[in-house]
């Protein structure tokens, strides 16, 4: 069976040193994956990388058994691999209505429909949000704008969604709510997560890539990747040394 | 769209088209005057396609007037060396000014905010240098003069030369199509996405819009606009040197856009209609037109970066008691 | 043989010369944007201010060229402040402030090169001044006036002092710190809004020079102004905004182009060869020749 996410043998170098470094792995549509690894591993590049917004070196993404490498992110997108960043990104200067509008016009482009903003009532009522449809998007807390932000993904109709750090920012409680969140969102489309909260990829990832200097050094259920000695001792290690 | 506001605005409208097509009739006993009216739809024309680019996407054009001078110059040598009729040189020369403005604009694209505006800069003195150096086309510092009027041939009445009022109710014409044509790209599908690349270009090609393709787009309309609004000018003023066409100029009709207000249809217009007359009405201050025109750059910037009537227009919207504007007008400068 | 040797000596001195002012000007330019992100379209209006205030003082009152452009020089620094006070420090702390600048320093351009073609523009087109140090040096057999050497040594004397400055100065270095990294400078201690206006001080003097030193060398005209403000932007971005390395090197490098291209052709080609060389180099490395 076809992956829905492939990617073979990355490559990406920023003058002399490697971002990825032959970086090979599989996303079955139906799991949810996570990604962890020290900062400046690699994790940010490789979503910029497989999304488009980044030109590797060497390598290949497949989604869906096409390759998509080489296209650029707005293609990418429309092929159903969309993203969010790490800081989050949505139009402050809009109402939040213009926010959905805009995002979900691409869709309703390519099926020919007229109706862009069909089905958004019951997405922000999921989003706990219906209360906020006119407010300019930048008047909202970070939690809302990051619920915005996956609404706004979710108009694109992604099979798969990249999380670059969804939780960043966001205080405990948040964070809780978050997870729940995104476990739902687990029905509509396949999760791709970065995270440095180990609770968040804990709970959510079926697997766990582990990205230290490019290398995946790491690839398997989160129960493992906690007791491999490896990774213990080149990433577990130094955050467990700040977070006793 | 509200529709306590669907009356007024649709009453302002047939005014203005009313007012805009009564005004060289009425001033058409006092050439002075019909002349600055016509300059004026010129501007009108001019600023409808800067604000396609700087209102609604972003991109500061500096290389603006560089286009019109594209669209006067080939014009010109279709009309005065090759004998082709205006109407067939004018459309040719604007889409030559709109191919060389995607050509030279495609690669500075890639760039934003100020790289472009560098770049662009940097078009326009290039630009200004070829017509200055390649005299076979424009005569050099010289300049191209007694260019003539375009001939109509109507069924039955002959030829005749458009001249007078009548050249002005084609530039209003003209000037009127043109803002339609921005009102109707801005209304679409495009005009969201064109808005949208303005406020976050990263962020609206991540939702899988085509970013490069709707930059591209406007960059086409707008440089037709220029060539042929340039096409006009030329064949209006009968005469066209490298000065007309220079950095001030694009400067002073993204002036005009900014002071009536970017991302506005109204503001250009409201910004045209004010600032373009003023060098011909004060002519004793002729001279000190650039400083009028430098000093209101600084203060606009300053002091009004939304425009007149980018600041008014939410003031006219709550008086209305009309619902908050889908999209904000006028994001600085980005 | 001796025609060709003559050819090449003046290349090489009007080279220096020009490419000397060049660096200069584009040195002021790039201090102004590394510092605050103000790419100052003026330049070359400040540049044609100062050699016009230069022109005035001597045709005018008859005072020495050295001294008249000395006490220009030294105007220049009332002149920044007022500018930076009544308008510049109010975009300090805009995000995108290089675009806002750009837009507001060429309604400055416009307002200048409008006073100086309704003032100075009426009176003549062409100004030059008398020698600032009359008589010829012979190199070798071929005769050079003495006031082209005497702008060559001062202008390249102002570079060398600029660069030491930057390097050793308490002042200079905490302007290239805020350069590289104007966040970590702050949390350093270092006044930034301070050593932006410094900046801004600094980098108009030396464009103030260049122009006094331009006007001592050569006769001018009003469109001088914006070949120059382009010229010099062309320079800082090969260079590498705020490398004035770049500045002095690429200076040199356009100086010497324009030198050999007026030898054979239309010195315009130098300046659209300039323009060709900006445009590429914001294309394939906007960062500059001469920055990481």
């Amino acid at each position: 069976m076809t992956a829905l996410l492939e990617a073979r043998g990355l490559m990406k170098r920023f003058g002399g040193v490697w971002a990825l470094r032959d970086v090979d792995l599989r996303q079955e549509a139906t799991e949810t994956l996570g990604m962890i690894g020290p900062n400046g591993s690699g994790k940010t590049t490789f979503i910029n990388a497989v999304t488009g917004h980044l030109a590797l070196d060497a390598g290949d993404v497949l989604l869906d058994g096409e390759r998509v490498s080489g296209r650029p992110t707005h293609r990418i997108a429309q092929a159903g691999m969309v993203r969010t960043y790490q800081a989050v990104r949505v139009y402050g200067r809009f109402p939040v209505d213009e926010n959905l509008r805009i995002a979900s016009l691409p869709h309703y482009e390519r099926v020919g429909r007229r109706q862009p903003l069909e089905g958004v009532e019951e997405l922000l009522a999921r989003l706990g949000l219906a209360d906020k449809r006119q407010a300019p998007a930048g008047s909202l807390t970070l939690f809302e704008q990051r619920r915005l932000e996956l609404a706004m993904r979710l108009l694109a109709r992604p099979k798969l969604l990249m999380l670059d750090e969804p939780v960043a920012g966001l205080n405990p409680g948040e964070i809780r709510e978050m997870i729940a969140v995104l476990k739902e969102l687990r029905r509509t489309c396949a999760l791709f997560v970065i995270e440095h909260t180990m609770k968040v990829i804990m709970e959510l990832a079926d697997r766990v890539i582990v990205l230290v200097s490019g290398e995946k050094i790491a690839d398997g259920a989160p129960a493992a990747i906690l007791k491999d000695d490896n990774v213990i001792r080149q990433y577990l290690g130094s955050v467990r040394a700040f977070r006793p | 769209m509200t529709d306590r506001l669907r009356v007024p605005r649709v009453a302002g409208v047939v005014l203005l088209v009313a007012l805009a097509l009564a005004l060289p009739v009425a001033v058409a006993d006092r050439r002075f005057y019909a002349f600055i009216v016509g300059i004026t739809f010129l501007h009108v024309l001019w600023t409808a396609g800067m604000n396609l680019l700087s209102g609604f996407t972003g991109l500061i054009p500096l290389m603006y007037a560089g286009l019109a001078g594209i669209g006067a110059y080939v014009t010109v040598n279709l009309v005065m060396s090759a004998g082709v009729s205006f109407w067939l040189a004018m459309p040719l020369g604007a889409v030559a000014a709109a191919v060389v403005g995607v050509v030279l604009g495609l690669p500075a694209l890639r760039l934003r905010g100020f790289y472009f505006t560098l770049s662009s800069l940097v078009i326009q003195s290039a630009l200004t240098l070829l017509f200055v150096y390649f005299p076979r086309f424009t005569q050099g510092d010289t300049g191209i003069s007694q260019i003539p009027a375009p001939t109509v041939t109507l069924p039955g009445l002959g030829t005749a030369a458009l001249t007078g009022v009548w050249f002005e109710e084609t530039l209003a014409v003209a000037a009127m199509l043109a803002v339609l044509v921005v009102w109707r790209v801005t209304r679409s599908r495009w005009g969201a996405y064109l808005v949208a690349i303005r406020e976050d270009d990263v962020l609206t090609e991540a939702l899988g819009i085509d970013v490069t393709r709707f930059r591209v787009i406007a960059f086409f309309i707008s440089s037709l606009l220029a060539g042929m609004g340039g096409a006009f000018y030329a064949h209006y003023v009968a005469f066209v040197s490298p000065r007309s066409f220079d950095v001030l100029t694009s400067l002073n009709i993204w002036l005009m856009v900014a002071f009536g207000g970017r991302g506005t249809i109204a503001g250009p217009i409201v910004g045209a209609v004010i600032l373009a007359p003023i060098p011909y009405l004060l002519q004793d201050l002729y001279l000190y037109k650039d400083i009028i025109y430098g000093v209101l750059i600084v203060l606009v910037t300053v002091f009004l970066p939304a425009g007149v009537w980018g600041s008014l227009l939410p003031r006219l919207r709550a008086r209305l008691g009309a619902a908050a504007p889908a999209r904000v007008p006028g994001k600085e400068f980005v | 043989m001796d025609a060709l040797l003559l050819i090449g000596l003046s290349v090489v001195t009007t080279g220096l010369i020009t490419g000397a002012i060049f660096a200069l000007v584009a040195a002021g330019v790039t201090i102004v944007y590394g510092a605050i992100w103000l790419p100052n379209a003026a330049n070359g209006q400040f540049f044609m201010l100062g050699g016009l205030l230069v022109w005035s003082l001597v045709t005018g009152w008859g005072m020495s060229p050295l001294l008249a452009a000395a006490l220009v020089v030294a105007a220049s620094v009332p002149f920044a402040l007022v500018l930076e006070k009544g308008l510049i420090r109010y975009f300090y702390d805009v995000p995108d402030r290089n675009i806002v600048y750009l837009v507001v320093t060429l309604g400055l351009a416009q307002i200048f090169a409008g006073i100086f073609s309704s003032t100075y523009g009426r009176w003549t087109d062409n100004y030059s001044l008398p020698a600032a140090w009359p008589g010829i040096v012979m190199i070798g057999p071929f005769p050079f006036p003495k006031t082209r050497l005497l702008v060559l040594s001062i202008a390249l004397g102002l570079l060398a002092g600029l660069f030491v400055f930057l390097r050793l100065h308490r002042v200079g270095r905490a302007l290239r710190a805020v350069f590289q990294n104007r966040e970590a400078a702050a949390l350093r201690g270092v006044n930034v809004r301070g050593i932006y206006r410094f900046a801004f001080v600094l980098g108009t003097l030396v464009v103030f020079a260049g122009g006094t030193l331009f006007a001592m060398a050569y006769s001018f005209d009003l469109t001088a102004a914006w070949s120059m403000a382009i010229v010099a932007f062309a320079i800082m971005i090969v260079g590498g905004p705020g490398s004035v390395l770049g500045s002095v090197v690429i200076g040199l490098v356009f100086g010497f182009t324009q030198a050999i291209v007026s030898v054979f052709a239309n010195p315009t080609i130098a300046t659209f060869s300039y323009l060709v060389a900006m445009l590429v180099i914001l294309l394939v490395k906007p960062s500059g020749l001469f920055t990481r």
